[in-house]
C-alpha cells in the first residue's frame, strides 16, 4: 500500500492565509468603489442642493433653478412600475411555483424570464415606445413609461418572489391543506404572508433600478423640460436620470450646468436609497413574527 | 364489524411513478377504534395514511388504482372534493408543525377560512384546547406566538388545531417520533382520551407504543398489507412468521 503523504500543516496554514487575505481584499475594494463614488458625488454635489433646488423647476434654461419636476416624475414613475411590476410579478411567480405542474412549460417559461432579465433596458425602451406610446397611443407619458419599467423589472421580481415562496417550508402547506382549508386559502393565508419579507428584499433590488434606468423612459415618459406638473397619468413627466442626461449631454451649457447633473446624480442616489429605505423598514417590521 | 367500519380500502394499488408503492391492499378501519399501522421504514404505511385525506395528491406523478370508501363512498372518485374529505379526516404529522402565527389563530385558522364554526369562536378554541390537554399550560399566553412553546406543546396545539375541524377521523403519522418521552406519554394519554370521540389511524415505529394505545394494529411490508388484527392477538400470538421476526425486533 502507498504511504499518503500529508501536506504540512505549515503549508496549509500558509495557503488559508492566503486565501483568506484574498476574499478580505475583495470586499475591501468593493466597499471603497462603492464609497468612493458616493463620496465623489456628495462632495461635488452638495454646494447646489438647497430647499429651492428641489422645491423649483428649473430656469434659464435649465442652467439655475431646481430639479423639482424631475424628482416628482421619477417618483410617479417608480411608483407606477412598482404598481405594475409587484402583483404582476408574485402572481407570476405563486402561478410557477405553487399552481403549475413542474415541467416542460414551466421550464420554457422559467426560461423566458431569464431571457427577458438579460435584455438591455433600451430594447425595453423600444418596445415600450412602439408598444405603449404608439399601437395602444398612450403616448409618451407616465402610463407608458411606469408600464415599460414595470416590465423592466418584471424578471427580478419574479426571480426574488419564487425564491421566497420555495423558501416557505413546505409543512406550512400541508399543515394548512389537511385541515381542508384549499390551496388558494393556503397560498393567500398561510404562504404568501410568509414569503413577503423575501420577495420584497429581491424586488429592492428592481425597484431601485427603475428608478434610475434611462433609455427605457427616454421614449416612453421623458420630457426634455416641461414646465407644469403632470395633471394625469397621460401627461409627460421629467425625470432625475433623463435630467441628468440631458444636462450632461445637451444642456445649452455644459460647462456651467455641472454642478447641477452633480446635484441631480445625489438627488437621485438618495431617491433611489430612500426608496430602498422604506422597503427596508416594511420588510424588517413583517419580520418581526418570523421563526423558521 | 361492517356497521362500525368508518373506511374501507377495496384492492388499493399505489405508484411514485412507476415504482408502485403498495400493492392489493383490501382493510377496514372501525369507527371510534384506535388502528396502529406497523412496519419497517419504507414499508408503505405512512403512504397509506396519507391516502385517506388525499394529501398525496400534493406530489406529482402519483397513481391510485382500487377504491378508499369513506362512509360508502370512494374518496376517489372524480366528482369528490379532496378539500372536502380533508374538513373531515384531519391529520397530525411527524413534525410538530403550527404556524408562525398566536396560539389562538393557530387554532381558529381552519374554523374561520373553511366556516365550519358554529357559535363563538373562542369557545371553540377554549374547547379543542382542553381536548388536546393544553389549555391550562396556554390559556394565559394564547397571543403569543405558537413557536415559543416547547415541542410536546405544539405536537398537542397542532392535535388542537385538527380537532377544531370537528373531523370524523383523526390520523397520526408518527406524532410522537420527534418528543421526548414525557411528552410522548401525554400525547397517548390523549389519544386514549380521543378515542372515545373520534377514529384514529396512527402510524408508530414504536412497537410498546402500537400495544400500548391501539385496539387493531396491521403490519405492514415493502407495501404489503401483512398481517391485520386485534392488537392484542397481533403482539401474543401473530398468525405470520415475518410479524413476529418484526415485533420481535429480528428485522425492521
Amino acid at each position: 500500500m502507498k504511504s499518503f503523504k500529508y501536506n504540512s500543516m505549515k503549508w496549509r496554514y500558509f495557503r488559508q492565509t492566503v486565501f483568506f487575505m484574498l476574499v478580505r481584499a475583495s470586499a475591501l475594494i468593493i466597499t471603497l468603489a462603492l464609497s468612493g463614488i458616493i463620496l465623489y458625488i456628495i462632495v461635488n454635489g452638495i454646494g447646489v442642493i438647497s430647499w429651492d433646488f428641489i422645491s423649483k423647476p428649473p430656469t434659464d434654461a435649465m442652467t439655475k433653478g431646481g430639479i423639482m419636476p424631475a424628482i416628482l416624475g421619477t417618483i410617479y414613475l417608480t411608483v407606477g412600475a412598482i404598481a405594475i411590476g409587484l402583483p404582476l410579478g408574485i402572481a407570476s411567480a405563486i402561478y410557477l411555483t405553487e399552481y403549475a405542474r413542474q415541467g416542460k412549460i414551466v421550464r420554457f417559461i422559467k426560461v423566458g424570464i431569464n431571457c427577458l432579465a438579460g435584455v438591455p433596458s433600451v430594447v425595453f425602451g423600444l418596445f415600450g415606445l412602439g408598444f405603449f406610446v404608439i399601437f395602444l397611443k398612450f403616448g409618451s407619458s407616465i402610463l407608458s413609461g411606469s408600464l415599460t419599467l414595470g416590465f423592466l423589472i418584471l424578471p427580478t421580481i419574479i426571480g426574488a418572489s419564487e425564491e421566497a415562496l420555495k423558501s416557505v417550508p413546505q409543512t406550512f402547506r400541508e399543515a394548512s391543506l389537511s385541515l381542508g382549508v384549499s390551496k388558494w386559502q393556503t397560498t393567500y393565508r398561510i404562504v404568501l404572508p410568509n414569503a413577503m419579507p423575501g420577495i420584497l428584499t429581491g424586488s429592492i433590488l428592481g425597484i431601485g433600478r427603475a428608478a434610475g434606468e434611462t433609455a427605457p423612459i427616454m421614449f416612453t415618459a421623458a420630457a426634455y423640460f416641461t414646465s407644469k406638473l403632470p395633471g394625469s397619468v397621460f401627461d409627460e413627466v421629467m425625470a432625475l436620470p433623463y435630467h441628468i442626461y440631458v444636462l450632461a449631454t445637451a444642456g445649452t451649457n455644459i460647462e456651467a450646468t455641472r454642478p447641477i447633473q452633480f446635484g441631480t446624480v445625489l438627488v437621485l442616489v438618495a431617491v433611489v436609497l430612500g426608496i430602498d429605505l422604506i422597503a427596508i423598514v416594511i420588510r424588517s417590521y413583517m419580520r418581526r413574527n418570523k421563526r423558521w | 364489524m361492517e356497521i362500525n367500519t368508518i373506511i374501507k380500502l377495496k384492492d388499493v394499488n399505489f405508484y411514485y411513478g412507476s415504482s408502485q408503492a403498495l400493492t392489493d391492499i383490501s382493510m377496514t378501519f372501525g369507527k371510534n377504534k384506535v388502528t396502529a399501522l406497523i412496519g419497517p421504514s419504507g414499508c408503505g404505511k405512512s403512504t397509506l395514511l396519507r391516502l385517506l385525506n388525499r394529501m398525496n395528491d400534493l406530489i406529482d406523478g402519483t397513481r391510485v388504482e382500487g377504491e378508499i370508501l369513506f362512509e360508502e363512498k370512494n374518496i376517489y372518485a372524480p366528482d369528490v372534493d379532496p378539500v372536502e374529505i380533508r374538513r373531515k379526516i384531519g391529520m397530525v404529522f411527524q413534525k410538530p408543525n403550527p404556524f408562525p402565527k398566536t396560539i389562538y389563530n393557530n387554532i381558529a385558522y381552519g374554523p374561520k377560512l373553511t366556516g365550519v364554526q358554529t357559535g363563538d369562536l373562542d369557545i371553540l378554541v377554549e374547547q379543542s384546547l382542553k381536548q388536546a390537554v393544553l389549555w391550562d399550560e396556554v390559556k394565559d399566553v394564547l397571543n403569543k406566538s405558537a413557536m415559543n412553546l416547547s415541542g410536546g406543546q405544539q405536537q398537542r396545539l397542532c392535535i388542537a388545531r385538527a380537532l377544531a375541524m370537528k373531523p370524523d377521523i383523526l390520523l397520526m403519522d408518527e406524532p410522537t417520533s420527534a418528543l421526548d418521552p414525557i411528552s410522548t406519554a401525554k400525547i397517548e394519554e390523549l389519544i386514549e382520551e380521543l378515542k372515545k370521540d373520534y377514529t384514529i389511524i396512527i402510524v408508530t415505529h414504536n412497537m410498546q407504543q402500537a400495544a400500548r394505545i391501539s385496539d387493531e394494529t396491521a403490519f405492514f411490508y415493502i407495501g404489503n398489507l401483512i398481517e391485520y388484527n386485534k392488537t392484542e392477538k397481533i403482539f401474543t400470538k401473530p398468525d405470520v412468521k415475518q410479524t413476529e421476526d418484526y415485533i420481535t425486533g429480528r428485522f425492521g
